[in-house]
């Protein structure tokens, strides 16, 4: 799985943080998440693509042959 | 309100386990090797316990959640591992213990070492969870 979060991240010019902050998760996870070693529950997701101003299919990008 | 309180728990239980095995330590005459290698796993539990304890402490203070979607999984995964642990150590140890020191392991001391190797496996799975992020 990539993931747009760190640059959407730097838009806004949030720290991970800052955005565990917003959304109510710990840093840690934003950053596995950023990593590609977690996938987010699809309410994390959403949670984030509304924290980033975006949606979950221009955050997330799920390679073809990951199953 | 609710993480402050688990977290004074928390080190209440871990205060009085130190005590209580410190008393333990100290009062015992001669330690025996599997008395030792017991108080050495509890040790590492605790010290694990303190741990987890100082990363939700620290967490509180930086105003983030003590447990979020990702550890709650973390806690199911390993909790299942350590179940498992359990089980094998259950039927394992007295087995072990009895072909490699021709010793037949009492009932209380293999209750001991299921609770044990059930809490190490468990922190041990809990801790590479938390530091990989799988």
């Amino acid at each position: 799985m990539k993931t747009r979060m760190k640059e959407l991240r730097a838009r806004y010019d949030l720290t991970q943080e800052d955005l565990a902050k917003k959304i109510g998760v710990r840093r840690e996870t934003i950053l596995f998440i950023e990593k590609g070693k977690y996938n987010p529950s699809l309410k994390l997701a959403h949670d984030i693509a509304k924290a980033l101003q975006t949606t979950i299919d221009d955050l997330f990008n799920f390679e073809d042959d990951e199953r | 309100m609710k993480d402050k309180i688990g977290i004074l728990i928390g080190i209440g239980i871990a205060a009085a386990v130190i005590v209580t095995l410190s008393f333990f330590v100290l009062n015992t005459g001669n330690l025996e090797l599997n008395e030792i290698s017991l108080i050495g796993i509890v040790l590492i539990l605790v010290v694990f316990a303190i741990y987890i304890l100082w990363d939700r402490i620290k967490n509180v203070r930086k105003g983030l959640p003590v447990q979020d979607e990702r550890l709650k999984l973390t806690n199911y995964k390993a909790g299942y591992y350590g179940f498992i642990g359990a089980i094998w150590s259950a039927v394992f140890a007295p087995l072990a213990i009895d072909i490699l020191f021709d010793y037949e392991l009492p009932g209380h001391l293999v209750t001991a070492v299921v609770v044990l190797v059930s809490g190490f496996v468990f922190a041990a799975s809990y801790l590479y969870m938390y530091w990989k992020g799988k």
